[in-house]
């Protein structure tokens, strides 16, 4: 095994450190389990930058023809994303989903080898890293809207019905607070999906000299693109608050799970991942 | 010589209001006085007098009629019978009232088990004990020692941590909807008590503003006034709605005021912000149906009552906890004061030794003729010096070694006061024969 590898292992280590303590600490009402698993995070996060950079410098464009990059890439914007939602918010429940994100996508970057993505010829950096960057944000946002998405809709069953909130829960932050993280989301994860979108397809129309190829990926992403929008001009222009905002965060990331993992590894589309 | 610590007073299980109310103590300043520096017997006092209880914590010698003097001052005091007293009242010395003290501290005697308000209730007792001057040496130390022991309980035990009173339950549902308590406004509808108890949480919890809503308009200003908010005659209850997030409704209406297609309009208007309705009014004041509505949250009466009896129940067992702690500090604290019975004696003896060592020796000097040599009278005044020293370092390194050990020390620190007779008593001849007959107190 090379150094590298273990190094790798050793972030693969952390996050699933962090994945474990994390509810542990909620669950035990522990507040120094919870603050060692933020801790434990942020240290894998570093040391995963570092990695990044390792691999860029080692192998260049070659590591950018490898789908196992990218789903590295994401799971570092997902640490990322968290890491800044918890400067906003002053919270660190969002943990909870961003850190088992970040594990899977990390260990299943070490553990398969894609083929040779179909980066085109014409490769313009511009495009590719406003495509690449936005679309991974944004995916990061939905993920931490998911997770708030899904707490939300816990608590306010429990609190609408009058059921006895367990132990943990009262250490959960406030429903307010959940739906500011979806606001967050929605209003800044929006725009960048759509540059994203957009920057993909002015992309391909540059390459293949068509706007649309009526691949599986665009015609999901369009999908998610339209619920994206309905939820997004919801939210800020008829004031949707709440329990809707929720459950429609929750249905974007589940489609998007569908995208990333059905469509990049099960179709064929030029977003193929498939080993 | 022999210092005592008693506690004596009444409280919500052993006396009933009307006999509490009989004897509550508005203003005790003057008992202080009149009790901690005129009698001698009570060297420390402290007096504790709430709605459920009135205690007084004196320091007084072992032997002295404490509890006597103090039931009768209180009684006159308040002119009422002392035979009224004598029925309700306990009397703890010792250990005994030590962990009394420190349980009345914690919550775990109050009518309320866990209720935070006691712990400030002894804090002014006590600052006015301390203004009075009778609070010394262990009055002070058990004090500071049963605030530190009431905040051991409150963070290693879970018995502070729910809601056990209806609106304190209010205002941890609210905490549970709403991030920061001071971005949004509360709303009262009604002015009566209730209303008014609620608001008292709200506003310590730290909500912006409180608006009163209320059919006599008067009555509104009065209570508006008293919590520096703003009142508003009934007919603008629809607009209060679309800026109050808190709205606690309590008026004596036989119908509902806020019905649910009321809502709809203001749930509009108010941009779905949440609202969170509590409804203490029987008859209820507010349709049950607006609950069903997006972020409008709404508890009744029975609903709060629900979450304060849950709460309940999990606090007993933490009691349990609690009490475990209180008797661990009450050790600490006896350890503490054993110590302090230690330096007093040891002081004595040295005196004592000190003492006998200068009369001796100014005998000797005299026997040493009209003009004696002064290096002779410095050696022998070093002689009787260190004489005393070596004889006296024994049995102090003795006492020492006794006070580490539990429960010993008091007694051997007693034993070492008699043999020396350090209190100076006249020892009659017959002395041993008291050794047959049991001392009275």
């Amino acid at each position: 095994m090379t150094a590298s590898r273990l190094f790798e292992l050793l972030i693969a280590l952390l996050y699933l450190a962090g994945s474990i303590t994390y509810p542990l600490g909620l669950g035990l009402r522990l507040a120094p389990v919870k603050r060692l698993a933020t801790w434990t995070t942020g240290i894998a996060f570093a040391l995963h930058s570092i990695d990044l950079v390792l691999r860029l410098t080692e192998s260049g464009a070659d590591a950018l023809q490898h789908g196992q990059f990218y789903m590295s890439l994401l799971g570092w914007f997902f640490i990322f994303v968290f890491l800044l939602l918890w400067w906003r918010l002053r919270h660190d429940f969002l943990a909870m989903i961003s850190s088992p994100l970040a594990l899977v996508l990390f260990s299943s970057s070490l553990a398969i080898r894609t083929q040779v993505l179909a980066v085109p010829e014409q490769f313009s950096a511009l495009w590719f890293s406003l495509h690449v960057g936005t679309i991974f944000v944004s995916l990061a946002l939905i993920a931490m809207a998911f997770g708030a998405g899904m707490a939300y809709i816990y608590l306010e069953r429990k609190i609408k019905t009058k059921t006895k909130l367990p132990g943990f829960s009262k250490d959960l932050p406030s429903l307010d607070t959940f739906d500011r993280a979806n606001h967050w989301a929605v209003s800044i994860g929006f725009p960048l999906y759509s540059i994203s979108l957009l920057a993909g397809f002015l992309w391909a129309s540059f390459t293949w000299k068509k706007v649309i190829s009526w691949d599986p990926k665009e015609l999901i992403s369009l999908a998610i693109w339209l619920l994206f929008a309905a939820l997004y001009h919801q939210r800020l222009s008829l004031g949707w608050r709440g329990r809707k905002p929720a459950k429609t965060a929750v249905l974007l990331f589940a489609l998007c799970m569908v995208s990333l993992l059905g469509v990049n590894f099960l179709l064929p589309t030029h977003h193929s991942f498939r080993p | 010589m022999n210092q005592e610590i008693y506690l004596i007073g009444l409280n919500h299980k052993t006396a009933g209001v009307d006999i509490r109310e009989r004897f509550a103590l508005a203003e005790y300043e003057s008992l202080i006085t009149a009790l901690a520096q005129e009698h001698e017997p009570i060297t420390e006092l402290m007096i504790l007098s709430t709605c459920n209880r009135v205690e007084f914590l004196a320091v007084g010698q072992a032997n002295a009629q404490i509890r006597d003097l103090i039931l009768d001052s209180w009684a006159s005091h308040c002119a009422q019978p002392r035979a009224d007293l004598d029925a309700h009242t306990y009397c703890h010395t010792g250990e005994d009232a030590v962990t009394h003290l420190f349980t009345v501290a914690s919550s775990l005697d109050s009518m309320i088990l866990g209720e935070p308000q006691i712990l400030g209730q002894l804090k002014t007792a006590y600052r006015k004990a301390v203004e009075c001057g009778s609070a010394k040496v262990i009055v002070n130390r058990l004090l500071h020692k049963s605030f530190s022991v009431a905040k051991r309980v409150r963070t290693e035990t879970a018995i502070a941590s729910s809601a056990v009173s209806i609106s304190y339950a209010a205002v941890e549902l609210a905490r549970k909807i709403f991030t920061d308590l001071s971005e949004h406004s509360a709303l009262l509808i009604g002015a009566g008590e209730m209303a008014e108890l609620a608001a008292t949480h709200l506003l310590s919890a730290g909500v912006r503003t409180i608006t009163v809503v209320n059919r006599t308009l008067a009555k509104a200003q009065e209570l508006a006034r008293q919590f520096n908010g703003t009142a508003h005659a009934f007919e603008d209850l629809p607009t209060a709605l679309v800026h109050a997030d808190i709205v606690i409704s309590s008026t004596g209406s036989p119908t509902a005021i806020i019905r649910a297609k009321d809502m709809r309009d203001v749930l509009r208007k108010r941009r779905n912000r949440s609202i969170f309705f509590i409804d203490i009014a029987v008859p209820r004041d507010i349709d049950p149906d607006v609950n069903s509505f997006d972020n409008v949250y709404l508890y009744d009466i029975d609903d709060l009552k629900e979450v304060v009896e849950e709460n309940l129940a999990g606090r007993q067992n933490e009691a349990a906890k609690a009490k475990g702690i209180v008797s661990e500090e009450m050790a600490a604290f006896m350890r503490w004061r054993d110590g302090l019975a230690l330096q007093p004696t040891i002081v004595a003896l040295l005196t004592q030794g000190e003492t006998l060592a200068r009369r001796e020796l100014r005998k000797s000097i005299k026997q040493l003729g009209p003009d004696p040599d002064t290096q002779i009278v410095a050696i022998m005044e070093r002689l009787a010096k260190s004489l005393c020293q070596k004889i006296y370092h024994e049995p102090i390194s003795y006492l020492k070694r006794r006070s580490l050990e539990e429960g010993s020390a008091q007694r051997f620190i007693h034993s070492t006061q008699r043999i020396f007779n350090l209190d100076q008593e006249h020892v009659p001849s017959d002395a041993h024969l008291d050794r047959k007959n049991p001392v009275s107190e």
